[in-house]
């Protein structure tokens, strides 16, 4: 059996502030796992796939995944992990947006997402949000690579 | 109606007015002739009478005459041979002689001048008969040399020479009568002819006229119809169009209302988010002070003191309810456009049961502030998307519960009716109204009547036109400050269509 590996979370945000903020509660969730953080889509990709630490080659992740991105919409990205095929296919995605529109929530479930989180004005529930993430992170599964 | 076309004005009154002149000359003229027809009739008639009178007159001179002759051949053969034969062929004449003349006076008593000559001739066949009867009673009485001496001393063929000249007289009046007359038949058959001609003349331009008439005001209506129907089509293409662009524009700002409040939330999550590090951060302070102040009461400055203590949560106080309000009204922007892009589907409505649902959702709050809920006689059914009008109803009657002033024994009405293709549905209350200057504005986003003790944001009302519109309605209040308040809502029967609605 595999050893269990630290679980990289790659954080792609555009805004700088909520990154901060997602970072902070992360790490008040008491969560120490090493944070990747990209503001925009083209080179969260290529870290995705082509960085030799990246999570195809080299370990499971998670990723954080706003949707509102100045290059791509998230919800591209999102679709991209989760195509047949696709060796990110079993990543965990969490999708962090501002809206809590039904139909957009729906999309991103059907696209194959995770979880779904808005980023709320009212904080206090955004950090608890968050901090169910290590609970998140704590039961997650190792991808199931093919690796000795 | 006045259609004004390229060339020429047409007006129905002017069209109207020549088309019955027309035929009323058509008419007349027709009545002419056959009048004209009558008078020539009966004149030419009146004409071949005296013409058939003048032959009889002809015919009975003739008559007289072969009597005349007939008589003296009788008395001239009785006188020569004695022969009975010629006896009574004398008295047969003679007999005769006087109807004849009595039928000519008759015929010419119309004529004093062929009555002269008929007086002459009367007398001159008189003496001439005398002489005859005297010779034929000499050869009867057996005198018969006497009367062939007599007969000779009468001189008998100067009379009937005479008598001869009168008949020819009498003739030739007849004939210069006759001559008249067929020129008096022949100038009423001219008239006649005339008459004809110029009715029929008149008859053709009336007719050419109406004609010519007729067909450039159907020319005249044919163009306009035409020209009405490329209007018309050009109006529908252009209402098309203009829908269109409607409709694009009205997207354009719903994915512009949806893109704003999207990104305007984006800056609001930091300054939420940083303003509870602060929050926390100056509760950290907060703390420390506390310590300080216990410990070391000589370092702690009252100013930094009053800054942690107060100054620090009332600014973070203030940051967090404007950012909370800002969030809300965000909210109402991307709802309203999320709203407008909800896809309509249109259903049959039993709007007495969507108005029960209304009021059972209700139920709690109505029975909490004592309101009595009602529904007044049947309301009309329509087909319409039933979460717009649930909404649209919901949030007037939301409204009424929200505004009735404690104290007030509450009443809600729903009244509905048709009227034509359009339902028209009435939320009356009693509760605090509308000040009638505000009738317009609470249907405007974010704006409120009346002493703001509700809570709210001037979302509603809004929301509540927006549907109303979309649905191809419209909704209107009627109200007094304190008198309550009845809105009004009018909606297709069925609906016809996405109607453009800008939030």
């Amino acid at each position: 059996m595999n050893q269990p590996q630290p679980v990289n979370i790659i954080m792609i945000e555009d805004d700088e502030g909520h990154a901060r903020l997602i970072e902070k509660n992360i790490r008040r969730a008491g969560i120490s796992n090493d944070i990747q953080h990209f503001t925009d889509g083209t080179t969260a990709l290529e870290y995705l796939y082509e960085a030799p630490d990246g999570p195809v080659h080299n370990g499971p992740a998670l990723i954080l995944l706003d949707l509102n991105l100045p290059d791509m919409s998230g919800a591209n990205i999102l679709s991209r992990l989760k195509a047949d095929g696709n060796p990110l296919k079993r990543t965990p995605v969490v999708v962090l947006t501002t809206t809590d529109d039904k139909v957009e929530i729906q999309r991103c479930y059907d696209l194959g997402c995770n979880v779904y989180i808005t980023k709320p004005v009212n904080y206090d529930s955004f950090a608890d949000a968050i901090r169910q993430l290590g609970l998140f992170l704590s039961v997650i599964q190792v991808p199931d690579f093919p690796e000795e | 109606m006045r259609l004004t076309l390229k060339n020429v004005a047409v007006t129905e009154g002017w069209f109207n007015r020549l088309v019955i002149g027309a035929v009323a000359l058509g008419f007349f003229v027709l009545l002419v002739a056959g009048v004209a027809a009558f008078q020539a009739v009966r004149d030419n008639q009146f004409h071949a009478q005296w013409v058939n009178h003048t032959f009889e007159v002809e015919h009975a001179l003739a008559d007289f005459d072969a009597l005349m002759e007939r008589a003296e051949t009788g008395r001239r053969g009785f006188l020569l041979s004695g022969a009975r034969n010629a006896a009574l062929t004398f008295d047969e004449s003679r007999r005769q002689l006087g109807p004849a003349l009595r039928r000519l006076r008759y015929l010419t008593r119309d004529n004093s001048r062929q009555q002269a000559n008929l007086a002459t001739l009367t007398a001159l066949a008189a003496r001439d008969v005398s002489a005859m009867d005297i010779s034929v009673a000499q050869v009867r009485a057996g005198h018969r040399d006497q009367a062939i001496r007599s007969f000779q001393a009468t001189i008998p063929l100067k009379m009937m020479r005479k008598i001869r000249g009168q008949l020819d007289a009498m003739r030739a009046e007849e004939s210069r009568l006759l001559t008249i007359r067929n020129q008096a038949q022949a100038d009423t058959l001219h008239f006649f002819y005339g008459t004809v001609v110029i009715a029929g003349i008149i008859l053709v331009m009336v007719a050419a006229g109406s004609i010519w008439v007729i067909s450039r005001y159907t020319r005249d209506l044919t163009a306009s119809r035409d020209e009405l129907r490329l209007l018309n089509a050009d109006l529908e293409g252009a209402v098309r169009e203009r829908t269109t662009d409607l409709q694009r524009a009205n997207d354009e700002i719903q994915r512009f209302a949806y893109i704003v409040s999207h990104d305007l939330r984006s800056p609001l999550v930091n300054v939420m988010g940083f303003t509870a590090e602060l929050e926390s951060a100056g509760k950290q302070l907060a703390r420390m002070m506390d310590r300080v102040e216990q410990r070391a009461p000589d370092l702690v400055d009252k100013e930094a003191q009053l800054a942690i203590r107060e100054d620090l949560p009332e600014a973070i106080g203030f940051i967090r309810t404007s950012t909370q309000k800002m969030d809300r009204l965000i909210n109402a922007i991307l709802r309203l456009s999320r709203e407008g892009r909800r896809a309509i589907t249109p259903e049959k409505l039993d709007m007495g049961a969507l108005v029960q649902g209304i009021a059972d959702t209700h139920r709690h709050r109505l029975d909490e502030c004592e309101i009595d809920f009602s529904i007044v006689g049947r309301l009309p059914t329509i087909t319409s998307d039933r979460l717009a009008v649930e909404q649209i109803l919901g949030n007037i009657v939301d409204n009424a519960i929200k505004y009735m002033p404690p104290g007030r024994r509450g009443r809600i009405e729903i009244r509905g009716h048709s009227d034509g293709q359009r339902a028209i549905f009435e939320v009356a209350d009693n509760g605090r109204g509308v000040d009638p200057k505000d009738h317009d504005r609470i249907f405007d986003l974010f704006r409120r009547s009346g002493a703001q003790d509700r809570p709210g944001e001037g979302i509603g009302l809004a929301h509540t036109r927006a549907l109303a519109y979309r649905l191809g309605g419209t909704i209107v209040v009627e109200s007094e400050l304190g008198r309550g308040a009845t809105f009004r809502i009018s909606l297709p029967v069925a609906f016809i269509g996405e109607q453009g609605a800008l939030i």
